[in-house]
């Protein structure tokens, strides 16, 4: 009985190699900017030898989402490779904005693994006139 | 007058000698900064929940539950922190409530004690994070046969 709910909540990665993972730089920064977005470019990187899945989000201080333009959202990323996302967040007719540019680590197909890695950088957006 | 000149000329070639080369001189000065940077390994994602003979709680801390690890590098000024639990699956056969409860506690250059709040790490350092995962019911209600899963979001901002 007991073993029958013995269960995996993290997944069942192969144990010989690492698992998922990623940094992403910078993590932290000002933007001004003279039109009603500003754009960030970050660079999320794999730091393990396989490839992994990224996906980019955009969060308010509330980590409720944003809905602002990134380019690319989601993509596999190579080993030990980095490569620059652009995003572009909309001022939403405030004068100032503060973002967190979020890189997630997404399981791969037909793993179960569970645990995911998230990376925040905080962002600030200013507008002038 | 050829005495004269020779004299004159062995001279200048003793001046020349005795005269240090005057040697060119300059500093190159080399600036560096490094950002805020944070990388997360998930070291170990093979954490099990396993039941209490109570059969009210379901955790990685239970007997024969393994906790997952993950490996934090940073350059310090960041803080770290856990989510609460998405994709939750559990059996058909359960219909109570369950409260999910992460946790971490963090080893190595920064000590955590364990937690579901978040952690500044405001120095650099290499830590190794235990993350857990307790489901716990109430009153009269146990946990039914069958797989329960869910995804526990650590965060470094």
């Amino acid at each position: 009985m007991l073993r029958s709910l013995a269960i995996p909540f993290f997944g069942l990665a192969l144990a010989a190699t690492a698992a998922h993972g990623q940094s992403m730089s910078p993590m932290r920064g000002e933007v001004t900017s003279f039109t009603d977005a500003f754009a960030v470019r970050v660079f999320p990187s794999n730091p393990y030898n396989k490839k992994i899945r990224i996906d980019i989000r955009v969060y308010d201080q509330n980590f409720q989402p944003v809905d602002a333009r990134i380019a690319p959202d989601s993509f596999m990323l190579g080993a030990e490779a980095s490569r620059p996302v652009l995003v572009v967040v909309p001022f939403d007719g405030n004068n100032e904005r503060k973002v967190r540019i979020c890189t997630e680590s997404v399981p791969f197909p037909n793993e179960q693994t569970q645990i995911k890695a998230q990376i925040c950088g905080k962002f600030l957006g200013t507008r002038r006139f | 007058m050829k005495y004269c000149i020779l004299t004159t000329g062995l001279a200048i070639a003793a001046c020349s000698i005795a005269q240090p080369a005057l040697a060119a001189t300059g500093n190159v000065t080399f600036n560096g900064t490094v950002a805020a940077i944070c990388t997360l390994v998930v070291t170990n994602g093979s954490g099990t929940m396993t039941v209490s003979p109570g059969l009210q709680s379901l955790s990685s801390h239970n007997a024969g539950g393994v906790a997952g690890t993950i490996t934090a590098t940073t350059t310090g000024n960041v803080a770290i922190s856990i989510g609460a639990p998405t994709a939750i699956t559990v059996p058909p056969a359960d219909v109570t409530p369950i409260t999910w409860a992460p946790t971490y506690s963090v080893a190595g250059a920064h000590t955590v004690a364990e937690t579901g709040a978040s952690s500044n790490l405001s120095t650099p350092g290499v830590d190794t994070v235990t993350v857990h995962l307790t489901g716990t019911k109430t009153g009269s209600d146990i946990f039914a046969a069958g797989n329960y899963s869910a995804t526990v979001t650590v965060t470094c901002q």
